[in-house]
């Protein structure tokens, strides 16, 4: 059974990005444009991981996992933060608010890959 | 009947033929003393479970486990009893390239003796109730034949025989 | 006693330096800068040059000089090992054999070609590479997490298994502080870990593995510097700095473990003892020395020969002495004899250990085959070897490597599909190859699997039709049908690659199973891979057997395969010859009348008993009149004459002196089960 991530971000062109890598290493990948969005789809759906840009409209990442921790199903399911350099706060604040680790963008499909990997086993 | 012309003896080398004589249901038979390793009395035999009949038994010589031939139903003869005289003649063949060792159950057996070449003759073709290819000579000695044994022959033709009978037997089944 | 030629000498300890030189370099392709095996493979050089010159092997010696010239340019780091030239350093291993193994034979030109091109090679890569430092180093590693850790997705098993894929591990759970079942949040994390590691990657490796949680966690790298794998536990406990001296030498002074009395004397918890026991026995596989080194000595075949059939003869010898010993009534021989007893027993076992040989050995001349065939046929394969350490007799072993390599390129030319059709079929580019091995009973299953296309049933069909093995439209089984390519010439591959020959080789394949008694299985799921499994009987000349007597005969079943012996009720027993079940708690378990099956003529006894014995997961009953007891079995084989019945394995002598026949027990089982099911078809 192929693992399910969901990855949330406002960039298009980095959720194709992201898609094209983790789908082409077999996993499952849906989708989800900002936080609000993201929550729902979470909710929805009990999903192996969670990808997550900190900076967007709306309900933006850290306030998203947040949420996220609140539901049950989430216990102990791997949330990685993609951030940028200058979001050290930022990046503070998300393991604050329950993230599991970080992306540093910009990045390397490989580096995706290998943190998938590193929070998913196998 | 056989079609084939008398067959020639199988040994017309001109050399004394060095055999040792013994009785299967009152006829002479002889084997070659050169493949004879030891004569013993008949002990246990255990039987072996689906083997051809005629050698369906095993002995212990000596720490040895080796298969017991009954020549008598190779040949139809009837299965008698054994008496005080049975012997059980140990020989060692080359069997499909294996040295093997067998018992072989003999009535009586009489003793080490040679045939001269001119005590042998052809194997007559008429009268022979057994298989020519058993047979490696014949040697007369006043009145009696005494019939020389092929033994490497007899134990082959067994094998071979073994062979054809499991092959019928898996395409049957 | 004949003296050992030496040239002989040399040529079986080259032969070992050839294939440790071959693993080296087959390694070094996957890790180039590992520093040990580089040394491994120079050292290995290094050694055939000069013995060979002592030995008067000159060609040889000349040729590898130049070999370990260039070698030792890779140790110096001047040069990295880079594919090319592990590949013509392969090349040039071969010829080092043929040089050794047939030197008049060989051809000093391609020696010469192999020569120039490593030259070239040499002089066309000189990029330096910083080669790791030989031998790997090892830590201690102390974890804590916090209680929450699990809370936000950090899985700490996954975090060990990285650090386990860093080198060699040993974990130890520390579980002092784990509450009790009525107090237990199972979603906090209570355990914490110390783990040995031998690495070759420097500490930052080990911290980058925890570098989400490296805030919150408690994490010390330190090295293990002042235990050896000689060090006793209690001062590895006192050199971790967790009892004092005095505690230990007060533990040493009584008799139980030191372990135990530090741990009851409370001078240390039990989760520091298990933790330092972890660390003992890491170091000790740490410095373990390779088993080829000095504890191994090389004895010529016969002489194993002749000492196992003097063992043979001995055991039976002794068990005419049991027999004497039991009815005698003088004390002082029954107790000598039991004695005798015991130490055949133990004489026995070693002996047979003596022929044992793990299965590894060959499996590891199987890696530069699945490297060539998946370089020559452009397809890229993993080979995976499981249960190397299983053990075999020496000469099963050995007549087992033609089979194997056979079935391996089959799996490799016919099983894995090429890259476009690996694309095509959506499977990742890399193909597996497992070769694995357990026993199982009585039995030895070495197996050989892949993940390729699985066989045709319908091309099996058509070619059995075509070559009259099969009449149109006969029903066969699914089974019955995939064993039709052992059938001689048969060949469904739609050009015969020079690699896997005329569909000679799977026909030589079963004869050469069969006559090591043994037999072939085949299992395949189209599109996903096959499966061959061989399956051969352990077939120790001596081996511990049940003494059973049906009639007037008496037999021997291996004791390996007998899982229980149970009385056959009256009733069941007054049943007429329908179907004949046991219900074995709740198991339906068929069974056989012996009596039947050997056309006993002598009366029943009364209570008849059944052994219930076992092949792989099948089991059959075998009704008996008695059963005697243990008897130890020298196997003597049973002659041409009778080597075609399927029943026997062989032969033995009791020690009345009568011959007993030994029952195989994958034969009765099969039977039991065939004459089962046709009972149930025909209803």
């Amino acid at each position: 059974m192929a693992k399910t991530i969901l990855t949330v971000d406002d960039s298009a062109s980095m959720r194709q990005m992201i898609r094209m890598t983790l789908a082409g290493a077999g996993y499952e990948v849906t989708e989800a444009i900002d936080g609000t969005q993201g929550l729902a789809t979470a909710r929805g759906k009990a999903f192996d991981m969670v990808l997550t840009d900190l900076n967007m409209p709306g309900m933006d990442g850290v306030s998203m996992i947040k949420e996220i921790r609140k539901l049950s199903t989430y216990t102990g399911v791997p949330i990685v933060l993609l951030t940028t350099e200058s979001d050290a706060e930022k990046k503070a604040q998300a393991k604050t608010a329950g993230a599991t680790g970080w992306i540093t963008k910009p990045f390397q499909p490989e580096q995706l890959l290998s943190v998938t990997k590193k929070v998913l086993g196998q | 009947m056989s079609q084939q012309g008398s067959k020639m003896s199988k040994r017309n080398d001109g050399a004394a033929l060095e055999v040792l004589t013994l009785r299967l249901d009152g006829h002479l038979f002889a084997l070659e003393a050169g493949h004879v390793r030891e004569i013993l009395d008949l002990g246990p035999v255990t039987e072996v479970p689906s083997a051809a009949p005629f050698v369906n038994g095993l002995i212990n010589v000596r720490g040895k486990v080796v298969p017991l031939a009954d020549l008598r139903l190779k040949f139809g003869m009837e299965k008698t009893s054994a008496t005080i005289d049975t012997r059980v003649i140990v020989i060692e063949i080359d069997l499909a390239g294996d040295q093997t060792t067998i018992g072989l159950l003999a009535d009586k057996v009489f003793e080490v003796t040679e045939i001269v070449p001119a005590e042998i003759e052809e194997t007559p073709r008429i009268g022979m109730i057994w298989r020519q290819e058993y047979i490696s000579c014949v040697g007369k000695r006043g009145d009696d034949f005494i019939i020389v044994l092929d033994i490497a022959a007899i134990f082959a033709s067994a094998l071979r025989d073994r062979k054809g009978d499991t092959r019928s037997k898996r395409n049957a089944a | 006693m004949k003296a050992a030629d030496p040239k002989e000498i040399f040529q079986q300890e080259a032969q070992d330096l050839l294939v440790q030189l071959e693993q080296a370099l087959l390694d070094l392709e996957h890790a180039p800068a590992d520093g040990a095996l580089i040394d491994t493979a120079f050292r290995a050089l290094h050694t055939i040059k000069g013995s060979g010159s002592m030995f008067g092997f000159e060609a040889v010696a000349a040729f590898t000089h130049h070999v370990e010239t260039a070698f030792d340019k890779v140790r110096q780091g001047a040069i990295a090992p880079n594919r090319e030239l592990i590949m013509i350093t392969l090349h040039a291993r071969d010829h080092m054999r043929q040089l050794i193994e047939n030197p008049e034979a060989a051809d000093s030109s391609a020696g010469q070609a192999i020569l120039a091109e490593l030259q070239r090679i040499m002089e066309a890569g000189a990029a330096p590479v910083a080669a790791t430092p030989a031998g790997p180093a090892s830590y201690r590693v102390r974890i804590a997490f916090p209680r929450d850790v699990m809370a936000t997705g950090t899985n700490p098993l996954l975090l060990l298994d990285e650090l386990r894929g860093l080198g060699r591990a040993t974990v130890a759970a520390l579980t002092d502080d784990v509450p009790t079942l009525d107090v237990i949040d199972p979603t906090a994390c209570h355990v914490g870990w110390e783990v040995m590691l031998s690495t070759a990657q420097p500490p930052t490796a080990i911290e980058d593995v925890f570098l989400f949680v490296r805030d919150e966690m408690t994490l010390e790298i330190e090295p293990i510097r002042d235990t050896t794998p000689e060090t006793p536990l209690g001062e590895i406990l006192s050199q971790r700095g967790d009892v004092t001296s005095q505690a230990v030498e007060a533990a040493l002074h009584e008799q139980k473990r030191v372990g135990e009395l530090l741990v009851e004397a409370g001078a240390v918890s039990p989760d520091k003892v298990n933790a330092a026991l972890a660390e003992q026995q890491h170091l000790r596989r740490d410095g373990a020395p390779k088993p080829s080194a000095n504890s191994s000595v090389r004895v010529p075949a016969e002489r194993l020969g002749e000492l196992m059939d003097q063992v043979g003869e001995l055991v039976i010898a002794q068990s005419r002495l049991r027999q004497i010993a039991t009815v005698s009534a003088d004390q002082q021989v029954k107790s000598v004899a039991e004695e005798i007893e015991r130490l055949v027993l133990e004489l026995r076992d070693t002996t047979m250990s003596i022929r044992m040989v793990p299965i590894g050995a060959l499996f590891g001349r199987f890696r530069r085959v699945v490297h060539d065939l998946s370089r020559d046929l452009g397809k890229e394969v993993a080979l995976t070897m499981e249960g190397e350490e299983t053990e075999l007799d020496k000469t099963v072993i050995e007549q087992l490597n033609d089979p194997l390599v056979h079935l391996i390129r089959n799996a490799i030319d016919h099983g894995l599909e090429d890259p476009a059709g690996r694309a095509a079929a959506g499977k990742p580019q890399l193909g597996h190859i497992k070769l694995a091995a357990r026993h199982a009973g009585m039995e030895v299953l070495i197996s050989i699997q892949d993940d390729g296309r699985g066989m045709n049933r319908e091309r099996i069909r058509a070619r059995a039709e075509e070559r009259g093995l099969l009449a149109k439209g006969a029903a066969v089984s699914d089974g019955e049908l995939l064993q039709m390519i052992f059938q001689p010439g048969f060949s469904t591959a739609a050009q015969v690659t020079s690699l896997s020959g005329r569909g000679v080789g799977m026909d030589v394949v079963k004869r050469t199973i069969e006559g090591l008694r043994g037999a072939i299985d085949l299992q395949s799921t189209p599109g996903h891979g096959s499966e061959v499994t061989l399956r051969l009987p352990l077939t120790l000349a001596i081996i511990d057997g049940l003494l059973v007597r049906v009639g007037n005969g008496r037999y021997v079943l291996p004791l390996g395969a007998v899982e229980e012996c149970v009385e056959l009720s009256a009733q069941e027993d007054a049943r007429s010859r329908g179907r004949s079940f046991l219900n074995i708690r709740g198991d339906l378990v068929p069974y056989l009348r012996l009596r039947e099956l050997f056309a006993c003529q002598t009366p029943a006894d009364p209570y008849q008993k059944v052994v219930i014995v076992s092949s792989g997961d099948l089991k059959v009953g075998l009704v008996v009149d008695q059963v005697i007891g243990d008897h130890q079995t020298v196997i003597k084989s049973l002659s041409k004459l009778h080597a075609d019945v399927e029943m026997l394995s062989g032969a033995t002598i009791l020690g009345d002196g009568a011959v007993a026949l030994i029952l195989d027990i994958p034969h009765l089982v099969e039977f039991g089960q065939v004459r089962e099911e046709n009972q149930r078809a025909a209803g």
